[in-house]
């Protein structure tokens, strides 16, 4: 059974070395960059200006787009103004037409949301669109009030008030200042998948180990937990180093999913600071699956970092997004193969720490034996 | 759910006799306001546009220090006075005792609110304008989420090494966007007239409630065992 788990981590080994290579070699040489090019704000904005709108946007399994409606299922009408200058991008605040105060409002009327949608909607609803699905709406861009001088790449749509129709995605000019930093997206993505699924082991882990009080559980969910913070940390500084390239900050505070995958990195370091000062063992396993659970309320809330807290702007989602509006079937084949890969290569960290983790604890007995020999 | 009143009536006996938590908690929120108005002497005069949003961020940091001292000292007195094991002895259902322990934890930390809202007035010379109840309700429905979390976390943490250090750490990434943030905004668009802005972040503060409540209720039993 042993030889057998120990012929199973070689090739698992090998197998993610592989396929990580085979990412990276896809990420360098076969994903095609992004469109590139600055324009002036007010060459956006003119062209954008009495123009019929069109956004577009691939929505994969990380990023989703949530929108809600205030008026009634059928319509939602909102104006486009206000747009603001996030260091190189240019983000417009769409807003509902009762809620005027902030800026002039002439209506959009969304003609159709369309594509492989899974979604309910409804007054007051939220909708989630999930993996794969495709939005576009068309509107009328009508007022605008940012400084023409400035030097932008892209608009993006997002909510002002928090009630209205928040998404981002670039829209149908969506350029990149800093195409090649972009490849960095085939290992940011994944690492963020990878700690999402990481931490979804914890709380089985956690959950079956309270159930059973079998100490296996318990091991593979702190190991888990061990191997998320591993790719959440690559998940949040992959992240700045393309951010400083494309938006020309490493951070933006007021980017949602930026800030909850920072929170999500924070609780789980309290849960193995938890684990560290207990040194009972029974008790440590106990208490830390119950914070192990409880912990993974934060990955819904980075997850879908739109809609669960109320604040909401994110225009992260910006990454998803070529020029086209979608990616490309070599990026999408790129992005498909780097999650793969880092699916395997968790599972094989996986194995190997829990093989750690049992002959830790054989060790420990075995120094207890001896001590109670002494 | 009797059990669980009986618990919260317990404690606040305990507490009503003793005092020691009320008046600690009485000087640390008096002070964490004094020093907001010190730290921000330069940054705002009284009357200034931008209060409301430095009244309703204080206001919330105020709150959830005072509820993390509370909640630490309802389970660190019991532990250190060994009457802990007496509890757990009591014939009642482990999940009654979290929200005896959690109502009572509420009742004090709600108080400890009022208080913060008042010294708050005073020494800002802030005028809640006719809002102060909704600011006060704000309080509470933001107080109930953080008690339901912050009761489980403090039983977790009363059971390590160096816990007064573990719980801050344990319990503010949780509460950040459960109930600060979303609090933070409601309690300033209340301030300024527009509580009906914020339909969902009370919604959203209120879903928390309720999902730390159900986790809160079916593993407390696993914190306190053994």
């Amino acid at each position: 059974m042993r030889m057998d788990r120990k012929k199973l981590g070689t090739i698992l080994v090998v197998v993610s070395v592989v396929l990580i290579l085979m990412t990276v070699y896809l990420a360098v040489f076969f994903a095609p960059l992004p469109q590139t090019g600055v324009k002036s704000a007010g060459e956006i904005l003119s062209s954008v200006e009495g123009s019929k709108l069109k956004v577009a946007g691939f929505v994969s399994a990380v990023y989703s787009i949530h929108f809600g409606m205030l008026d009634g299922p059928d319509e939602v009408i909102f104006s486009l103004a206000d747009f603001r200058d996030y260091g190189r991008y240019l983000q417009a605040n769409a807003t509902h037409s009762l809620n005027q105060q902030w800026w002039t409002v002439r209506p959009i009327d969304i003609k159709s949301i369309s594509g492989g949608l899974n979604s309910r909607m409804g007054p007051n609803l939220g909708g989630v669109i999930v993996v794969g699905a495709n939005l576009s709406m068309d509107g009328i861009v009508t007022s605008n009030t940012i400084a023409p001088n400035s030097n932008v790449t892209g608009f993006s749509l997002s909510s002002g008030s928090g009630n209205d129709i928040t998404f981002g995605s670039v829209g149908s000019f969506g350029l990149m200042t800093a195409p090649v930093a972009q490849k960095i997206f085939y290992f940011h993505m994944p690492s963020a998948w990878a700690c999402y699924l990481s931490f979804g082991v914890t709380l089985v882990g956690s959950a079956l180990f309270l159930r059973t009080r079998d100490h296996k559980y318990d091991r593979v969910a702190y190991s888990s937990a061990e191997i998320g913070i591993v790719f959440a940390t690559i998940a949040i500084t992959t992240g700045p180093v393309w951010a400083k390239q494309e938006w020309g900050v490493y951070w933006r505070w007021d980017d949602m999913k930026l800030v909850t995958t920072f929170v999500l990195w924070l609780v789980y370091i309290g849960y193995l600071s938890l684990r560290a000062a207990i040194s009972e063992p029974s008790a440590k396993a106990r208490v830390s699956a119950v914070y192990g659970i409880l912990s993974f309320i934060t990955v819904p809330m980075s997850f879908l970092s739109s809609r669960v807290a109320p604040l909401l702007q994110s225009s992260h989602p910006q990454v998803i997004a070529t020029s086209s509006g979608s990616l490309s079937p070599q990026a999408g084949m790129t992005i498909g193969i780097a999650v793969v890969a880092f699916t395997v290569l968790f599972i094989t960290m996986l194995i190997k720490r829990v093989e750690i983790a049992e002959a830790e604890e054989e060790l420990e007995e075995l120094k207890r034996k001896i001590g109670d020999e002494e | 759910m009797r059990a669980a009143l009986i618990i919260a009536a317990k404690d606040l006996k305990v507490e009503l006799r003793s005092k020691e938590m009320l008046s600690a908690m009485f000087l640390f929120s008096l002070l964490i306001v004094l020093a907001f108005r010190f730290g921000f002497s330069n940054a705002v005069n009284p009357g200034a546009a931008g209060l409301p949003e430095l009244a309703s961020s204080a206001l919330w940091i105020c709150f959830s220090f005072a509820a993390i001292l509370g909640m630490y000292t309802s389970f660190a007195k019991e532990k250190d006075r060994e009457t802990l094991d007496g509890l757990l002895l009591a014939p009642v259902d482990r999940s009654d005792l979290y929200l005896g322990k959690a109502l009572s934890n509420l009742i004090v930390v709600f108080f400890v609110d009022l208080l913060s809202i008042a010294f708050f007035a005073l020494f800002f010379s802030f005028d809640y304008g006719g809002q102060a109840l909704a600011v006060v309700a704000l309080a509470l429905l933001g107080s109930v989420t953080l008690v339901l979390v912050g009761t489980l976390v403090a039983a977790i943490s009363v059971n390590t090494r160096a816990r007064e250090v573990l719980l801050p750490i344990l319990l503010i990434p949780l509460i950040a966007f459960s109930v600060i943030v979303p609090s933070v905004t409601a309690t300033k668009n209340a301030m300024v007239g527009g509580i009906g802005d914020s339909v969902q972040q009370i919604e959203s503060v209120a879903a928390f409630a309720a999902i730390f409540a159900v986790l809160g209720y079916l593993t407390f039993d696993f914190v306190l065992e053994g």
